[in-house]
């Protein structure tokens, strides 16, 4: 108990300073927050501008394109606040400061995960998700019954948790490759820019790859599809509506068992 | 009591050799070639509680390598290392609670804000009492003068001011060992010279035990009891820092600037440097010629403008070691 | 007129040289391209299903555009942090004592990556689309001679406006920001996310009191051969109409940065 005081106490006292850090520079974070919001919108308005013309893409309408961006969007928000320092943890290994960190009587995965969070993002992608969700929950017939709101709350669990277990195997490649941006970029990056859409639309080998590989699908698409119902599902099996949040926690716990290995595999950054 | 105990550590460190281009960069993830470089070779020593010791060597001798093993950040691929009844690597989180490390080249204060706020950070991470934090940070503020400068961004600190806080940061948590790494690098005379009373001062008083690493002969002289060289993985040289001035004399230098340009006749047992056309050096051991003989005898045969006696820098001293004119 | 040219080839080689020393990030660089050509395709492919053509464009002509405008955007591909980057660390001081232009000195840089990437980036991009989701051909010899002056005018709209933007960091610090709204504008604007053909019609006044309409679609137009040749010289003086009010608009900020800073001594 007084252990679980202390951890939250900590917690506590990061965030503060994290968050001081960033008001050390107001016009620039409410500028660097609106930009992140902007560019990642951008994607959206294409999609808006396109189905006014369309109408609907694989049987799918504005606002269930919307809906499906939002689950995008709002586990990437969490996802940042908590895995910044996964994301970055490339540098900090090559600045030294993963070093810092092991000469620290703390976890070394609690304090990746504690001592950094990227607001701006968060609140870029966050800000970003809840408004398309505002936008679209309502119009796109979904009945929020309690088992609804709890499967929605699972499977933005799941799909955080999906997205920080490739954030976490990748950042343990860093532990023996020095350089893995391209990595991430091939891996991650491009990964999410299929994300967006119904996975359905895609050549079967993309299909397979979002689906097995890198499984973004499960982040938003079938998620969606549980709440949607929209006819393409006809092409997996049903079992894949409720898999989300179990397929977080596994593909975590693998990656946490990858990193936990490898760790003595660590040589500290060149002098 | 035998505080620290290293008993024939080694480590070997795995160099990817990466083949150029693309079929290269494939090729290396399929197939990844290694070079090995023994960083650490079979080193031995004991350091007693509250022993101040220097470690010197030149760059890539194994100095950093030794540091991260004694601090846990390295796992030594063979032989054991104790610190204080841990080891080190395996007891991590328990042990460093016990070490403080500074890293000269590599702050671990908060960029954009106050000192303080950086101390009130560490203070909740090393879970530091409030009494302790209370009194450990009156007293170090007031030894390095710092109340000047508590509430600035660290951002805006000069490098010997930021250097004291980092101090300070490592000795918040009240550490029974103290690693600093090159603590004094980029800092002005006087800004070293406060630090290095402050170390020496926290020695005496608090029986700290330190290790210490520069490249700064000067450090070492003033700070540390005993001193250990390195070089190449292998420790060449172990004692009392005064053995190694009685061991090999001391080297010394004399730059002299003449009124005009001239040759000089060579001297017994003196090395002469051309400097530039009016600049020489004269290079001597201690022992073997007198410094106040060498300078009457260029006073008296030539005329000269300056002349400056100096140290040999550090790098001469251990090349000097380690080329076996000692042993 | 060579010996005056003699420094800024030199720049445009140096950074066509430079260029080729990150194979690995090059060959990303061009599954990038292809993967975001390969998204629309499939989007569209979609989208237009048993229809043979919407508004009268067909389903190539918009494979057509995603190829060309997104080949052209990874081939045009401006360095935004080229004055903003000297301004920050302080080197843009020595830089300009040196006994050359420095717009020209930027423009030529970006010369020599840009033909690098044309041979090593756009060309190699441009023939897998065309064996993978098809290209259609240019509509005439004459089309694609003025595809390609249009394109080099695209290019210098391009460029304008990542010139007059990048003149704002002799008075603001956080040029990221602005950099990346103004590439919001671009993607969103130019057609090479959502071909212009598509745009609501009460977007077309916003479209035509901004630049980017003419950086890509333009020549995407004449290449496809949409446009006669009357309208092909009428978009084409406008394109060159916005390249000389962009520069010039950005080299008044130039002249009066630089006063700035010998003002300020940075």
């Amino acid at each position: 108990m007084e252990n679980c005081m202390d951890v939250m106490h900590l917690i506590g006292v990061y965030t503060k300073t994290i968050m001081k850090s960033w008001f050390q520079y107001k016009v620039d974070a409410v500028l660097r927050s609106l930009a992140v919001f902007l560019r990642e919108s951008t994607g959206i308005i294409v999609v808006y501008f396109t189905l006014l013309k369309f109408d609907t893409l694989n049987g799918w309408n504005v606002y269930e394109m919307l809906f499906l961006f939002s689950l995008l969007f709002v586990t990437y928000g969490i996802l940042i606040l908590f895995f910044t320092g996964l994301r970055d943890f490339g540098h900090t290994v090559r600045s030294g400061g993963f070093d810092r960190f092991i000469l620290r009587p703390r976890g070394l995965l609690f304090q990746i995960i504690f001592v950094n969070a990227d607001w701006f993002a968060a609140i870029g992608h966050g800000g970003l998700g809840i408004t398309l969700f505002l936008v679209s929950a309502a119009k796109v017939g979904i009945v929020w019954s309690f088992d609804k709101v709890v499967y929605y709350l699972l499977a933005i669990f799941g799909g955080v948790l999906i997205q920080g277990a490739v954030f976490l195997f990748l950042a343990t490649l860093n532990i023996y490759l020095l350089e893995t941006g391209s990595l991430k970029e091939l891996f991650y990056w491009n990964a999410r820019k299929f994300a967006g859409y119904p996975v359905s639309i895609f050549h079967r080998a993309i299909q397979i790859g979002m689906i097995y590989i890198v499984p973004f699908a499960f982040v938003n698409y079938f998620p969606a599809q549980f709440l949607l119902r929209k006819e393409d599902m006809a092409a997996y099996p049903e079992l894949f509506l409720y898999l989300t949040p179990v397929l977080g926690i596994v593909l975590y716990l693998l990656a946490y068992l990858f990193w936990r290995y490898s760790l003595k595999f660590y040589k500290s950054s060149g002098n | 009591m035998t505080f620290i105990e290293v008993n024939n550590a080694s480590k070997k460190f795995r160099i990817n050799q990466r083949a150029s281009g693309i079929p290269g960069m494939i090729a290396n993830l399929f197939a990844p070639k290694y070079e090995y470089r023994q960083a650490v070779k079979d080193i031995s020593f004991s350091i007693e509680e509250g022993e101040m010791t220097g470690f010197i060597g030149p760059n890539g001798a194994g100095k950093s390598t030794t540091i991260k093993m004694l601090s846990g950040i390295l796992c030594p691929d063979s032989g054991e290392i104790k610190v204080g009844g841990f080891s080190p690597y395996k007891d991590r989180k328990k042990y460093v609670g016990n070490i403080g490390v500074v890293f000269g080249q590599k702050s671990q204060l908060q960029w954009d804000l106050p000192v303080l706020d950086s101390f009130e950070l560490l203070k909740a991470i090393y879970r530091i009492p409030e009494k302790m934090y209370r009194d450990n940070l009156e007293r170090f503020t007031e030894m390095l003068d710092m109340s000047g400068f508590l509430q600035q961004p660290v951002r805006q600190l000069s490098l010997g001011q930021r250097m004291r806080a980092d101090i300070v940061a490592a000795l918040l948590h009240s550490p029974k060992i103290v690693f600093f790494d090159e603590p004094t690098i980029g800092v002005d005379v006087a800004g070293k010279e406060t630090i290095r009373q402050f170390i020496r001062e926290l020695n005496e008083k608090d029986n700290i035990t330190m290790i210490f690493t520069t490249h700064d002969m000067q450090d070492i002289e003033k700070v540390c009891d005993r001193l250990i060289i390195i070089d190449e993985g292998t420790k060449v040289y172990d004692g009392e820092l005064m053995g190694i001035r009685e061991r090999f004399g001391t080297t010394r230098q004399l730059d002299v600037e003449f009124v005009q340009e001239c040759s000089v006749e060579p001297i017994e047992k003196v090395e002469i440097l051309e400097l530039d056309q009016r600049k020489k050096r004269f290079i001597f051991e201690n022992r073997d010629v007198k410094i106040d003989e060498l300078m009457n005898e260029l006073l008296a045969k030539y005329s000269i403008r300056d002349i400056n006696i100096s140290e040999p820098e550090i790098e001469r001293l251990i090349r000097r070691i380690y080329q076996g004119e000692v042993s | 007129m060579k010996r005056m040219l003699a420094p800024y080839l030199a720049f445009a080689k140096k950074s066509f040289l430079n260029k080729s020393a990150y194979r690995f990030d090059h060959f990303m660089g061009i599954l990038n391209t292809l993967l975001k050509i390969f998204i629309f395709w499939c989007i569209y492919r979609t989208l237009y299903g048993a229809r043979t053509e919407v508004d009268g464009i067909t389903m190539a002509m918009v494979t057509t555009n995603f190829v060309l405008s997104i080949g052209l955007d990874a081939l045009f591909s401006v360095n935004d942090y080229y004055l903003p980057d000297r301004i920050g660390n302080g080197s843009i001081a020595t830089e300009l004592l040196l006994p050359v232009s420095f717009q020209g000195r930027m423009l030529f840089e970006n010369l020599g990556n840009t033909l690098f990437k044309l041979f090593f980036h756009f060309l190699p991009a441009v023939v897998v689309s065309a064996l993978t989701v098809g290209i259609l051909p240019p509509a005439g010899a004459g089309s694609f001679m003025m595809f390609v002056v249009s394109a080099l005018f695209g290019y210098g709209v391009l460029w304008s406006v990542s010139y007059l933007l990048q003149m704002f960091s002799f008075w603001l610090i956080n040029m990221w920001s602005l950099i990346t709204i103004k590439n919001v504008f671009i993607n969103v604007l130019s057609g090479s996310m959502i071909p212009l053909w598509f745009m609501p019609d009460w977007m077309a006044p916003v479209l035509k009191v901004l630049p980017f309409s003419s950086i890509y679609f333009t020549p995407v137009q004449i290449y496809l051969g949409q446009l006669t040749s009357q309208e092909i010289l009428g978009k084409c003086l406008i394109q060159l109409g916005w390249i000389a009010v962009l520069y010039l608009c950005g080299n008044f900020l130039w002249e009066k940065g630089k006063k700035k800073l010998v003002v300020q001594g940075g």
